[in-house]
């Protein structure tokens, strides 16, 4: 690699002394060739304008006792201490960790067993993708206000007709069972999502090893298990990825739902920084958001340790 | 007080936008008015109007549907406000936005305890931030025929005459008191507040509450469960007087069942009177304060500042003229008394005429001789969810468990805001 770099190093080198000055104005300026900078820059501003400067602005603020206009002054870390010892604090984590881990796993169980079925030769097949991806075009606030009323008035209806206790009342009005009412409508509205990459995956994958595995005399099980999951995994490692981070994130679905009730019990970590908007808490919950962030940052840079671990390439 | 570093400068930056300046150049100054109570927007959309054609120097235009904390971060709030005041807008005044009335010939025609109210929750360097407009009592809702029924022929003045009527009630067969825990703001401004605001000065115990701040505790001289233990007992011994199943109950049952007589008293508000007329147009109702002691010189009632006016400390000369103009107009007293005799509510100046309604006119003398007081679950900030809390202990009986969540998150609170 290096025998072969020199010579055209030099080449350059030489070159670019012949061009003089003027090279060397370029150089400090335009390390790279412009056409790159012309697309890489103008991402770098918005990036830098839109979430980096907000972020810092953000932890600048969660050092003072700032409410959003008026007065203030530097704090230290209260808010920070404060925020470790606060029940209300802690009960959120608790909850969106919960359900973003379950929800996490029931979408993409479900999304890859609906992959693999909307894959097979099957009748109307792209009639039934275009109705599975329905979802993903509909508000969430929207899908949760239909859930609602589904799951405290159809679904208890429907519940004493046929006797089956379990939901003869609404589950979001029970502080225990409400997660799971949460849970299922998170997962019914990101299972589109996760659908299509994992048909981009099933795709991808040569018809031929199956035919190959066919004559070796493997089942259905066996060529799942063995050559699409494998295949597929790059896909479901992005997959757990992007739909676990959109979980830990969840606030349209649970505002619409519960609210965060019964009580506290389905308050997220992000429905609990935004209410310090309005609670005249904002520098607190700019600490909260904070914490948030490391703890997200420590999930990502885990996730991406066990892709590449497994060979994913993404 | 505000630091001022060059990091912070540079990052304070998006706060400081001015506010629009339509500053005139010939034609009326265009002031923005905002007032977003639902149910008396036509009423002050009405008053604009009226004063937009009494002249031609300034035009009103009347926002109902704004938020106050998003236009103060965009630092464009309205140019004149009347609004419910309570401690989450009081922190308008505590940092310092809004705009020192207090040369305004205006703040010498307030009833003193009414202004009081206000700095009760917030105030900053002595200024007068905010003018009260409207007061609304509460005490206990009562059925006038249902009393008449049972043989009460005045409203109890004494803990002991209250039971008494609550027995003959229960004798009678008619649920006593309608209570809803389902929602949790019902119970901590009808119950929790009455009973404990009528056994302790609300205003001061905050006050030295907040002067105890980090060192609250079992050895603080108040607490939660030194001041409020006995206060909350009192409210749970009430409980064989309340309706079955309270928690599956909600403001819009109890509501339908006080306007369909089915309960002699209900602890809410002047806001649920229009509620309750709408159901049945016919109900006969007055209101008493809730005694709770046997002392009836003692008795005091709840109120809150139901409408209050501010106008911002930041504005162009040209819209605070005419922002003091409306005000003038607002404040004038046939119109402020106008308003109050209107609504069910009272008027905060000094000698204003007494309230005539006789739903209402019951809790009069309370305020008119300064016997009030604002509930003392108001003083605690949206952060702490009090009427969780409070729904919790009217369920499980656990009065100590309630004053120990208390007194830890107002503990907290203190931690980080002492600092």
């Amino acid at each position: 690699m290096t025998a072969t770099a020199l010579p055209s190093q030099r080449t350059e080198t030489a070159a670019r002394s012949r061009r003089g000055a003027l090279g060397k104005v370029k150089k400090l300026f335009f390390p790279v060739a412009p056409a790159y900078l012309f697309m890489v820059i103008p991402a770098i501003v918005l990036f830098t304008f839109f979430i980096i400067y907000p972020t810092i602005q953000g932890m600048f603020w969660s050092l003072t006792n700032y409410v959003g206009y008026g007065t203030w002054h530097f704090v230290g870390l209260a808010n920070y201490k404060a925020a470790f010892s606060d029940p209300t604090i802690r009960d959120s984590y608790g909850f969106t960790l919960l359900f973003a881990v379950v929800a996490c796993v029931v979408t993409n169980a479900v999304a890859m067993a609906l992959a693999l079925a909307l894959n097979a030769k099957i009748k109307w097949r792209t009639g039934l993708r275009t109705v599975f991806f329905m979802p993903m075009v509909i508000s969430g606030l929207v899908i949760s206000y239909v859930f609602t009323f589904i799951l405290s008035t159809s679904v208890p209806i429907i519940a004493s007709a046929i006797h089956f206790a379990p939901l003869e009342s609404s589950i979001l009005a029970n502080q225990h069972t409400a997660w799971l009412g949460v849970v299922f409508v998170a997962s019914w509205v990101a299972i589109p999502g996760a659908i299509i990459i994992f048909l981009a995956g099933l795709v991808s994958i040569p018809t031929e090893v199956y035919e190959a595995a066919s004559i070796d005399g493997a089942n259905a099980w066996k060529k799942f298990q063995r050559m699409t999951f494998p295949l597929l995994f790059p896909f479901f490692v992005i997959n757990t990825i992007l739909t676990f981070k959109g979980f830990l994130n969840v606030y349209d679905v649970v505002v619409g739902l519960t609210n965060g009730g019964p009580g506290t019990a389905t308050t997220s970590v992000a429905m609990e920084i935004f209410s310090g908007f309005f609670n005249g808490d904002y520098a607190y919950q700019m600490a909260n958001a904070v914490i948030f962030f490391v703890i997200t940052m420590f999930f990502a840079v885990f996730q991406l340790g066990v892709m590449r671990r497994r060979g994913g390439v993404l | 007080m505000k630091a001022v570093g060059l990091g912070a400068a540079a990052l304070a930056v998006p706060g400081l936008v001015a506010g629009c300046s339509s500053a005139s150049s010939g034609g009326p100054t265009k002031i923005v008015f905002e007032e977003t109570k639902p149910e008396v927007v036509p009423y002050f959309s009405n008053l604009a109007a009226k004063f937009n054609a009494s002249q031609s120097q300034v035009v009103v235009n009347h926002d109902s549907i704004s938020s106050l904390i998003a236009e103060f971060v965009r630092g464009d709030p309205p140019d004149i406000d009347c609004d419910n005041y309570n401690l989450t807008t009081s922190i308008f005044v505590a940092r310092g936005v809004l705009a020192n009335l207090a040369s305004l010939p205006q703040a010498k025609t307030i009833d003193p305890n009414i202004q009081a109210l206000v700095t009760q929750y917030a105030s900053f360097q002595g200024e007068t931030s905010v003018l009260p407009y409207s007061i609304a009592a509460e005490g206990v809702i009562y059925n006038v025929d249902l009393f008449d029924k049972v043989g009460v022929s005045a409203v109890p003045t004494t803990w002991t005459e209250f039971l008494t009527v609550a027995e003959k009630f229960k004798s009678a067969g008619i649920t006593p008191i309608y209570q809803t825990y389902g929602d949790t703001w019902t119970t901590q401004q009808g119950l929790f507040d009455y009973t404990v605001g009528g056994m302790i000065d609300v205003a001061a115990f905050y006050q030295q509450l907040a002067r105890e701040g980090t060192n609250l505790g079992p050895n603080s001289a108040v607490s939660f469960e030194k001041d409020f233990t006995a206060p909350c007992q009192k409210m749970l011994s009430l409980a064989p007087y309340f309706n079955d199943n309270a928690i599956a109950k909600y403001y819009a049952n109890g509501n339908t069942a006080f306007a369909a007589g089915q309960a002699g008293m209900y602890m809410q508000g002047p806001w649920a009177v229009g509620e309750i007329l709408a159901i049945n147009p016919k109900l006969k109702m007055g209101t008493f304060a809730l005694p709770t002691t046997d002392d009836a010189s003692q008795t005091k009632c709840r109120v809150n500042l139901d409408l209050a006016i501010w106008l911002p400390r930041s504005q162009a000369p040209a819209q605070r003229t005419a922002a003091i103009q409306f005000l003038d107009y607002l404040m004038q007293p046939n119109v402020m008394n106008a308003y109050n005799q209107a609504n069910l509510a009272f008027s905060p100046l000094k000698n204003a005429p007494p309230q005539t309604s006789p739903i209402v006119a019951g809790l009069q003398k309370y305020v008119s001789s300064g016997r009030f007081y604002q509930g003392p679950g108001t003083y605690v900030p949206l952060t702490i969810p009090v009427g969780n809390f409070i729904q919790e202990m009217m369920l499980t009986g656990n009065v100590s468990g309630f004053t120990s969540s208390m007194d830890g998150a107002f503990q907290r609170l203190a931690i980080r805001t002492s600092a």
